[in-house]
C-alpha cells in the first residue's frame, strides 16, 4: 500500500495549475481534498506521473450568491458546505447532503471539485449537483467552458474532463423549491450510501406539488435524475396517495447494479421507502416550519 | 472473601495510560533501526494453481532491491512446520515456509522482495512474473467434502483434515421416548480479527554474537521464541523476543507466520536487519480468518421443554492452511455445548474442512458460535412447543443445588451461576412490560425483539485440558518478583498484553501477595530476556493464570520479607505481622500497629547487610514461582437485548443491550468493564457488520475497510452491566477468566432478538450476519405482513 512513483508538483495559483496539467496532460492528476485520491494511489489503483496539489488555490474555496445563481469553487471543503450560512440559506439542500458525508474529518478535507471529478455513483454531491441541474465550470487549454453536471457525469468515475482541465466552481441555479429532503441508507454513519434521495419541490397556493426534482443517488453508474416522474407529479396534491405513487413510480422506473451483495431489489426496495420517507420529512419540516 | 482484599479490586487506572493516550506508546514502528531492510511480498491473484515459475530477473536489477526469495530459497533456510499431534481423526499437516509447488488462497504469499525502503519493495514486487497453472477452487464446506472434491492439500486423503464424534448416554433412545425432537440450524459466517495495528516484524540478526532480536508484537512470546528458534534451527539462547507496545491482537498474533519466520530467516541470511508492516489490504486477506461454521442440533424434549437429550453436528472452514491442530476450536464448542443446561444424553460429530480460503484461527472467544445455537435451539424448543422461552430455561438452567456439575463431556462447572444470572437479567428487562410494547408495536408495523443469551465461558485452560485434548503444550504460568535495594517491586510474567490494560490489574496482583501499594509495583512483559518462559496470552488466562501466578509469588516474597523483618524487630517469628502499603504492622492487643518498618528497610538489609540476616536466609530479594491452574474456570453471563427490525430497509436498531456477569473475583473493575464492553462491541459488529467474502471462484472481495465493515461507537449502543462475584474455589484469590463471553452471548442474543421480532413474519435467524440485505431476503420471502400495511 504505497503509491507508484509520481512527481509531485504544488502551484501557487490557478495559472500555474492549468499550464502544469496541460504540460503533463494525461499523465497528471490534480489533488484537492486526497479522500479518494490518497487511498488509490496507496492501492495503485491511480498512477499518475504527475501529482498536482491544488490545495494554494485558496481562489477556489468561495462561495458567491447571486440572485440567479451561487456559485461554489472546486476547492470548498465538504464541511463549509455543511455550516455555512450563506449555503444553507440558499442551497439547504445541499447544506444537509454534506453533512452526512463520511465523518467530521474527512469533511474537513475533501471538496466539492473533487467529489465531482471523482463521480462515485454513491456520493452525495454529484447526487444534489444532478438533481438541483448544477453546472460545472471548467478552465482549460481552450478557455472555459461550462457543462451541466448531468452531462459531465458520464458512468462510474468517467467524467466530461479532458486532458489540461480542471473544474473551478459548481453553478446551482436559484431559485429552488422551498421544500426538500435529503434520505439515505448506509449500512454504518459515515458510508457510502446504498440508495440515497434527494427531493426539492414548492407548493403553490392550492398547496399542490410545483417544480419538482427528484434525484437518486447508489442505484446506476450515475446520480439519476427522473424528469419524466417529475413531470407527472406537477400539480398534484401532496398527499399520501401521490407519495405511494411517486414511490411505486421510481421504483418501476430506476434499473439498479445488480450483485451478490447488494441485489437490484433491495436496491429497488430501498429506494422506493427512501422516497416516500423523504417527502414525509420534507413536508414535515414544512410543518415544523 | 473479596473484603478482605485491599488492593485487589480496586478501580485503579490503567497504567498504559498515560503513554498510550498521550501518544508516547512505542510500537513497532516507533522502533528506528538504522540500516533496516524492508520487505514486500508477492501474493497469489488466484485461490488454487500450480506455481510453473516465478521470473525475478526483472525486478531483481531494480533500484534499491536486495533480493528476491522464494518457497525453495527459504525451504533451505528453515525447517516445515509439521502439525501432527495424537489425536484420533487429525490428519497430520505440513507446510513449507512459503509454497513451492502450489498456491492455496487469494493472497499466498509466493516470494518475498528485500529492498532498501517499502517503495522501492512495493515498485519490485509488481514485476515479479509468476506463471500459474490454476486448479479449481475449493470455496464452501459442503464442496471440500464432497466425494469428488479437488485436494486443497494433496498429502492429504481427503479435504476433511479433522473428524471426532462422542456419544454419551443414549440420546437414539432419548429421541425414540421425546414427546418432540426438534432440529435447528446455524451458520456463523467467516469473520477476521481486525487488530487496529497489522502484522508486523523488525528481525535483527547480531551475525557477531550469532543472536536473532525477533521484535514482533505478539500475544505469546516464549512459545513465539521456541517456534522461531525451531524452524530457523538455532537454540532458544540464540533468539530474544521481544514484544513493544500493540495495538490488538484477538488471537490473530498467537501463531509463528509464514511471513515473519521470512523475515527473520533472511536477516539471517543476509545478515542485515529486516522489517516487515503488513498493510490492511494483507491483514485482511492474508494473515488469519476464524469463526466459518455450520451447526445444526436435534433436541428431544418433554412436553415441558426440559431437555432429555442433544445432538451436535458442527462443520468448520478451516481454510487452506493449519497453523494449528484443525480440530483446536471446533472441540471446545464440543466440549461446553451444553453449557448452562442440565443435559446428560448428548453426541456431538465435528467435521473440519480445508478449503481454498485464508486459514482459520483462534479469535476472542474461539467458541463464540456455542452460546448462539445453544441459546437458538432453546428458543427453537419455545418456539415449537409454544412456550415461554424464558421457562424453558428455567427449567433446563442448572442451579446451586446441582453444582458441582460435570458436564456429559467430563467438564465439571463450579461456582457458577446461570441461573441467577438470567433472573437478574430477565427482571432488570421487565419482561412483561416489553411483550406489552412489542404488542402495541406490532399493531403500528413495527417489529420489536427480545432476546436472551445465556453464556458459560471457558476460560484459563490449565495443562490438564491440554493434556485432555492431545495437544502438546501447557497451561501453567511462570513469574517472578523482585525487591530492589531501594524496597522498589518489580515483577514479570509470561503474558504479553495487547491491549486489555494489563499493567494495573497484575501490579494489583502482585501488591495484594506482597503487601505494598499497587502504584508501587512494575510489571514487565514481552522481552523473553526478562521474563520468565510462560504461555502468553491467550483463552481468557490473563487474570488466573498470569494474575494468579503473581499473586503466589508476591505471597512467597511477603513470607521471606516479613521473616527479616522479624529480626530486625528481634522477635521470634513473623506469625504476628503483617505488611500493608510497605508498611511492616505488627499485631499488638488484637490490633495492627505500624512498628516503623518499611519495605525499603528490609531490603537495605537483604542486599546491603546479608551478614545481619537471620541464619538459613540467603542475601537478596529475589523470587520466582509457577502455577497451573485448573483445567478450566468457567465464567457465566446472560445476556437480554431489545431490537427494533425496520421491516421496509431491513436495519436493525438495538434499543436496550443488558448483561448479568458473573466472573468471579475483579481485580480491577475499569479494566473488567472495558473487556465487557470491547467483547459485547466485538460480537456484535460480527453479527450485524463484519464479513469475509469469497467469490464462487475463490476471490476475496473483502480486503478493504470499505469492503469489511467493522462497527463503530456509533452503530453500538450502550451497555448496562449487572455484577455477579462468585470466586471460584480453585484458584488463587478466587480469580475467574473473563473477556471472551461478550462475545459470545453478543452473537446469540442479537440473533435471537431479531428472531422474536420477526416471528409474526415466520423468520427464524439461522445465519449470520444479520445485514439489511439478508433480513429483507427474509422477509420478502416469508408470509406477508399479518397486519394491514401501512406507511414507513
Amino acid at each position: 500500500m504505497k503509491p507508484a512513483p509520481f512527481l509531485y508538483h504544488r502551484p501557487a495559483n490557478l495559472a500555474d495549475a492549468l499550464s502544469l496539467l496541460r504540460a503533463h496532460g494525461s499523465a497528471a492528476k490534480p489533488l484537492a481534498g486526497g479522500q479518494s485520491l490518497g487511498p488509490m494511489l496507496n492501492m495503485r489503483l491511480a498512477r499518475p506521473g504527475h501529482l498536482v496539489d491544488l490545495n494554494d488555490l485558496i481562489e477556489l474555496d468561495s462561495v458567491r450568491v447571486t440572485d440567479s445563481f451561487v456559485e461554489i469553487g472546486a476547492l470548498t471543503r465538504h464541511h463549509r458546505l455543511a455550516i455555512a450560512s450563506e449555503v444553507r440559506r440558499s442551497l439547504p439542500l445541499l447544506s444537509a447532503a454534506a453533512a452526512t458525508i463520511g465523518h467530521y474529518a474527512i469533511r474537513q478535507r475533501g471538496t466539492i471539485g473533487g467529489s465531482l471529478a471523482h463521480a462515485d455513483p454513491a456520493a452525495q454531491l454529484p447526487l444534489i449537483a444532478v438533481t438541483l441541474g448544477a453546472s460545472l465550470v471548467i478552465a482549460g487549454p481552450e478557455g472555459t467552458r461550462e457543462v451541466a453536471a448531468s452531462d459531465f457525469l458520464q458512468s462510474i468515475m468517467t467524467v466530461d474532463l479532458r486532458d489540461g482541465e480542471l473544474i473551478t466552481a459548481l453553478r446551482f441555479p436559484l431559485p429552488v423549491g422551498g421544500l426538500w429532503a435529503f434520505e439515505y441508507f448506509s449500512r454504518r454513519h459515515g458510508d457510502f450510501a446504498l440508495v440515497s434521495v434527494a427531493l426539492s419541490f414548492a407548493r403553490d397556493e392550492e398547496g399542490k406539488i410545483d417544480a419538482l426534482r427528484i434525484g437518486l443517488g447508489g442505484v446506476e453508474t450515475v446520480p439519476l435524475r427522473l424528469p419524466e416522474i417529475e413531470a407527472r407529479m406537477q400539480g398534484r396534491p401532496a398527499d399520501e396517495t401521490t407519495i405511494r405513487d411517486l414511490a411505486a413510480a421510481v421504483a418501476a422506473t430506476i434499473a439498479p447494479e445488480d450483485s451478490e451483495q447488494v441485489p437490484a431489489v433491495y436496491r429497488r426496495e430501498l429506494a422506493e421507502t427512501l422516497v416516500v420517507r423523504a417527502f414525509q420529512s420534507a413536508l414535515n419540516r414544512e410543518e415544523g416550519a | 472473601m473479596s473484603s478482605a482484599f485491599t488492593e485487589i479490586g480496586r478501580a485503579l487506572p490503567r497504567k498504559e495510560d498515560r503513554r498510550l493516550v498521550t501518544g508516547r506508546g512505542r510500537y513497532l514502528d516507533d522502533l528506528a533501526v538504522p540500516g533496516a531492510l524492508h520487505v514486500s511480498f508477492v501474493r497469489s491473484p488466484h485461490a488454487h494453481a500450480r506455481i510453473l515459475g516465478i521470473d525475478s530477473a526483472e525486478a531483481s536489477e531494480m533500484p534499491g532491491v536486495v533480493g528476491i526469495f522464494t518457497g525453495r530459497d527459504l525451504d533451505q533456510l528453515t525447517t516445515r512446520l509439521r502439525i501432527a499431534p495424537p489425536i484420533e481423526g487429525l490428519q497430520p499437516t505440513e507446510l513449507t515456509t512459503l509454497p513451492i509447488e502450489k498456491v492455496r488462497f487469494h493472497g499466498d504469499p509466493v516470494a518475498c522482495v528485500v529492498a532498501t525502503d517499502r517503495y522501492l519493495a512495493e515498485d519490485a514486487a509488481e514485476c515479479v512474473t509468476v506463471e500459474y497453472d490454476q486448479l479449481p477452487a475449493v470455496t464452501s464446506i459442503a464442496q471440500a467434502l464432497a466425494p469428488d472434491a479437488v485436494l486443497v492439500d494433496e498429502t492429504l486423503s481427503s479435504n476433511m483434515v479433522s473428524h471426532q464424534s462422542l456419544c454419551v448416554g443414549d440420546p437414539a433412545a432419548r429421541r425414540a421416548e421425546a414427546h418432540r425432537v426438534i432440529e435447528a440450524r446455524f451458520a456463523l459466517h467467516r469473520h477476521t480479527h481486525v487488530p487496529l495495528e497489522t502484522r508486523g516484524c523488525l528481525a535483527d540478526w547480531d551475525d557477531g554474537r550469532a543472536h536473532l532480536n525477533m521484535h514482533i508484537g505478539n500475544q505469546v512470546p516464549h512459545p513465539l521464541r521456541s517456534q522461531l528458534a525451531k524452524r530457523l534451527g538455532l537454540s532458544e539462547s540464540q533468539v530474544t523476543v521481544i514484544s513493544p507496545d500493540v495495538g490488538g491482537a484477538f488471537g490473530q498474533k498467537i501463531a509463528l507466520y509464514r511471513e515473519e519466520l521470512t523475515v527473520a530467516a533472511l536477516s539471517r541470511h543476509l545478515r542485515r536487519p529486516l522489517r516487515w508492516r503488513e498493510d490492511r489490504m494483507e491483514n485482511l486477506m492474508a494473515a488469519a480468518h476464524a469463526r466459518e461454521y455450520e451447526c445444526r442440533t436435534r433436541t428431544s424434549v418433554s412436553e415441558t421443554g426440559r431437555i432429555l437429550g442433544l445432538e451436535l453436528e458442527l462443520d468448520e472452514d478451516f481454510g487452506s492452511y493449519c497453523f494449528f491442530p484443525a480440530n483446536y476450536m471446533a472441540r471446545v464448542i464440543a466440549l461446553i455445548m451444553t453449557g448452562p443446561y442440565r443435559i446428560q444424553d448428548y453426541a456431538y460429530e465435528v467435521r473440519v474442512a480445508l478449503t481454498n480460503k485464508c486459514g482459520a484461527g483462534p479469535m476472542r472467544a474461539p467458541m463464540a458460535v456455542t452460546s448462539w445455537v445453544m441459546e437458538g435451539t432453546i428458543d427453537a424448543i419455545a418456539r415449537e412447543l409454544g412456550l415461554d422461552p424464558i421457562e424453558v430455561r428455567r427449567i433446563n438452567a442448572l442451579g446451586p443445588e446441582d453444582l458441582p456439575y460435570k458436564m456429559p463431556t467430563g467438564e465439571l462447572l463450579e461456582d457458577v451461576t446461570p441461573r441467577e444470572t438470567l433472573e437478574t437479567a430477565v427482571a432488570a428487562i421487565d419482561v412483561a412490560a416489553f411483550r406489552e410494547r412489542q404488542a402495541q408495536a406490532l399493531c403500528e408495523g413495527r417489529y420489536l425483539g427480545l432476546g436472551l443469551c445465556t453464556v458459560i465461558e471457558s476460560t484459563t485452560y490449565g495443562s490438564e485440558f491440554y493434556k485432555s485434548a492431545g495437544i502438546p503444550g501447557s497451561g501453567h504460568e511462570a513469574a517472578w518478583v523482585r525487591i530492589e535495594p531501594s524496597g522498589a517491586v518489580n515483577a514479570s510474567v509470561g503474558l504479553m498484553g495487547t491491549g486489555q490494560g494489563y499493567e494495573s490489574p497484575l501490579a494489583q496482583a502482585v501488591a495484594e501477595g506482597l503487601g505494598v501499594r499497587s502504584e508501587d509495583v512494575t510489571v514487565h512483559m514481552g522481552n523473553t530476556d526478562v521474563a520468565p518462559y510462560g504461555m502468553g496470552s491467550r483463552g481468557g488466562r490473563g487474570a488466573t493464570a498470569g494474575g494468579g501466578t503473581l499473586y503466589l509469588c508476591g505471597l512467597k516474597a511477603r513470607e521471606r520479607v516479613l521473616v527479616i523483618a522479624a529480626s530486625m524487630l528481634d522477635l521470634n517469628g513473623a506469625g504476628e505481622l503483617r505488611m500493608r502499603a510497605g508498611q511492616i504492622e505488627r499485631m499488638i492487643d488484637d490490633n495492627w500497629q505500624e512498628t516503623g518498618l518499611t519495605l525499603a528497610d528490609v531490603a537495605r538489609r537483604a542486599y546491603l547487610d546479608p551478614l545481619a540476616l537471620p541464619e538459613g536466609i540467603a542475601p537478596g530479594l529475589d523470587f520466582s514461582h509457577s502455577y497451573d491452574p485448573p483445567a478450566m474456570t468457567y465464567s457465566n453471563s446472560t445476556h437480554a437485548c431489545e431490537v427494533e427490525v425496520d421491516p421496509r430497509t431491513g436495519a436493525i436498531s438495538i434499543d436496550r443491550y443488558l448483561v448479568a456477569e458473573d466472573c468471579g473475583t475483579v481485580l480491577n473493575p475499569i479494566v473488567v468493564r472495558g473487556q465487557q464492553q470491547g467483547a459485547i462491541a466485538m460480537g456484535l459488529s460480527g453479527a450485524l457488520l463484519e464479513q469475509v467474502v469469497y467469490d464462487g471462484s475463490g476471490q476475496n472481495l473483502s480486503a478493504t475497510l470499505a469492503d469489511y465493515l467493522v462497527a463503530s461507537p456509533n452503530e453500538l449502543p450502550e451497555f448496562e452491566i449487572l455484577h455477579h462475584h462468585t470466586p471460584n474455589r480453585r484458584t488463587p484469590a478466587g480469580i475467574k477468566g473473563m473477556a471472551e463471553g461478550g462475545v459470545m452471548g453478543a452473537i446469540g442474543v442479537i440473533a435471537n432478538a431479531v428472531s422474536d421480532a420477526l416471528a409474526p413474519r415466520g423468520v427464524t435467524i439461522e445465519r449470520l450476519p444479520l445485514t439489511p440485505q439478508s433480513i429483507r431476503a427474509l422477509l420478502r420471502e416469508a408470509a406477508p405482513s399479518p397486519k394491514k400495511r401501512t406507511q414507513p
